[in-house]
């Protein structure tokens, strides 16, 4: 196991130096004098200059900006937006809505997701499975932001159950709207995910061997068919909570949700590059933190993962 | 059965019995039949897959002969004074606030959404293939260097990096046309999505290297090379195809969504992804929704046509799968 542990671990320092080094690459791509981008494209006098110039290390070789990149990505030092504020700080105030979200979706994926694709699984070809197939591929197919606009409308504007809007003073109940529209993005692939685990499960030997020592259908299905089943959905869903984070760039700008993806958007719609690449950074590091410590959470579950 | 011996009243399954004239009637001189003819003869049977062929069929009816489904010519100037008029002879769904044709924009919107599925396809298809199969058929540190190096590009979800990358080329070339936007969006789609093929190739060639066809190949003199391409590669395709297919419906949802962000298509290029992302102002005020339900649903039937397509070939390829 800890053979495991130290090897996901070293694999995760190249994954996250190339990564940092791709974002460095985009943002080196930038048009423009660097030094007027980082001031916001106003005017500068040589002093300032020299100064930004020693402060972000421009004039140094590529290789030594991409670890002091990198260092700085490590240490939460993203710099600042055109209007002065620290970038992290803009993550500090927005980040913990995003989480909130983030888990109220994965939790609703994670219920509905595994509940219909246990029953789709179990009950295989059914009108149950069917009609779960097509809403999922219907679900897939339709992108996430007419799903949230069809849903605002509907529950916020014509039946008025919550409010379209969340706003800066949110509470837990505003959430749940978006997070509904969140959940869904994943949703389909959970069901799809379940359906097929479960199916693959019941025609596993081990279950063929705990019917036929005759224990009731109930504890069959809930001891050896689930359990089994579960853990590669457990793996999908845990691996979501990062790729959330993209979807939740789209949801929370519809339902104008005050979370970091919703800052991602102002800064895109502002052409502050800067301050898109500093928020995408510091997703990807979450990203990789949450695959890292899926990955250990499936050795833990599963021991055939750790031999390998 | 005469007499019932102690221990003997359990049940005993019927003996599946393969009838001697069934083995008899087999022809083994008949070379067999290759994986894709018997997955076309299951395919040309299959409802599913004629279904999405129809579907896709009439998109590409509407890519390439637009003037069968709008009397609007492309790039008719709008007319404001038809901001938001209602739906009449020759408009069926109305128009935008711009005094855009609804529908006329949903059908020449198709060509740039489509091309960019299409294109990301192609680009993913073609560098995830070679990168699989050169890291499983070689192995080693070849394939260390390749599973690493596309480990970092696995890291970054699609949605995020596009969105990076697409902020950066907007910035650098502002101006670019159709071609070269639709360009631009399928490089950055392209660059973070290979590894899925990547990965799956390189599975599929381990898989298959070892199997006995091959020692056979080399057995008869084929050279690695000619192994690699004559035995392995069109073996190790079906579930790469499978995925192709399926993704390309994902790339066009990407763009649409990317659109939504301002950063798909510039608005100059007719779109589903700028059709749905103009929509969006009409949303919240609830009314003229067909100027959102009509590109979404158009996008939404294409995509669904493609993921269909997709579950066809895979069913056909691995009938094992279905029966289970």
């Amino acid at each position: 196991m800890w053979w495991y542990v130290a090897k996901r671990l070293l694999q995760t320092i190249p994954v996250f130096l190339g990564a940092t080094l791709i974002l460095f690459i985009l943002l080196k791509l930038r048009p423009g004098d660097p030094i007027l981008n980082l001031a916001g494209n106003k005017p500068v006098s040589p002093e300032v200059r020299d100064a930004l110039a020693a402060q972000y290390h421009l004039d140094d070789p590529l290789f030594v900006q991409w670890f002091q990149f990198a260092k700085n990505a490590l240490t939460f030092n993203f710099g600042e937006t055109f209007a002065g504020q620290p970038v992290f700080d803009l993550i500090k105030q927005t980040f913990p809505v995003t989480v909130v979200l983030a888990l109220m979706a994965l939790t609703i994926d994670a219920v509905l997701g595994i509940g219909i694709g246990t029953i789709a699984g179990l009950r295989r070809n059914g009108w149950f499975d069917s009609s779960a197939l097509v809403v999922s591929l219907l679900l897939i197919s339709i992108p996430i932001f007419v799903v949230g606009f069809v849903m605002q409308l509907i529950f916020g504007v014509k039946l008025g159950w919550t409010s379209p809007t969340v706003g800066s003073d949110w509470s837990v109940g505003d959430l749940l709207l978006p997070a509904i529209v969140l959940a869904i993005a994943n949703f389909a692939y959970t069901i799809r995910l379940t359906r097929t685990s479960v199916a693959e499960n019941l025609s596993a030997d081990h279950v063929r061997t705990a019917r036929a020592k005759g224990l009731s259908e109930r504890l069959v299905i809930r001891n050896h068919v689930l359990r089994n089943s579960l853990v590669p959905v457990v793996t999908y869903i845990g691996i979501n909570l990062g790729s959330l984070m993209a979807g939740a760039i789209i949801t929370e700008t519809i339902f104008n949700v005050p979370g970091i993806g919703n800052a991602a958007y102002t800064a895109i719609a502002k052409g502050e590059t800067a301050t898109v690449v500093a928020i995408v950074t510091f997703m990807v590091m979450v990203y990789v933190l949450m695959s890292l410590l899926v990955d250990l959470i499936y050795a833990v579950l599963d021991p055939r993962i750790r031999y390998v | 059965m005469s007499e019932t011996r102690v221990g003997q009243e359990r049940f005993v399954a019927p003996i599946e019995e393969t009838p001697l004239r069934a083995i008899d009637a087999v022809n083994v001189d008949e070379v067999p039949e290759n994986q894709w003819k018997e997955a076309w003869k299951r395919l040309r049977t299959s409802f599913l897959f004629w279904f999405a062929v129809l579907i896709l069929a009439v998109i590409a009816a509407m890519i390439f002969f637009p003037s069968l489904f709008t009397d609007v010519p492309a790039n008719t100037t709008p007319k404001l004074e038809n901001s938001f008029g209602p739906a009449s002879d020759g408009h069926p769904f109305g128009f935008t606030r711009q005094g855009e044709d609804v529908w006329a924009n949903a059908v020449y919107g198709a060509r740039a959404s489509v091309a960019v599925g299409v294109l990301t396809t192609i680009f993913t298809t073609i560098l995830g293939m070679v990168t699989g199969a050169i890291a499983g058929f070689y192995g080693g540190i070849t394939d260390s260097l390749i599973s690493r190096f596309s480990d970092i590009f696995f890291s970054i979800p699609l949605l995020l990096a596009c969105i990076v990358v697409i902020s950066v080329l907007n910035n650098t070339f502002p101006d670019r046309g159709f071609w070269g936007s639709v360009f631009v969006v399928v490089m950055a789609l392209a660059l973070f999505a290979w590894p899925q093929i990547t990965r799956q190739m390189r599975g599929a060639v381990l898989e298959i290297k070892n199997l006995e066809f091959v020692d056979a190949a080399t057995a008869i003199g084929a050279s690695k090379m000619k192994n690699l391409r004559r035995h392995i590669v069109p073996n190790a395709l079906a579930p790469v195809i499978v995925t192709a297919t399926i993704s390309l419906g994902v790339f066009i949802v990407a763009e649409a969504s990317l659109s939504f962000l301002g950063l798909g298509l510039p608005q100059g290029v007719a779109s589903w992804g700028n059709d749905l992302s103009d929509a969006q102002l009409q949303v919240r005020s609830g009314q003229h929704l067909n100027v959102m339900y009509v590109p979404a649903a158009t996008l939404a039937i294409t995509v669904l046509g493609f993921i269909l397509l997709g579950e066809a070939v895979r069913e056909a390829l691995d009938p094992k799968a279905r029966k289970k």
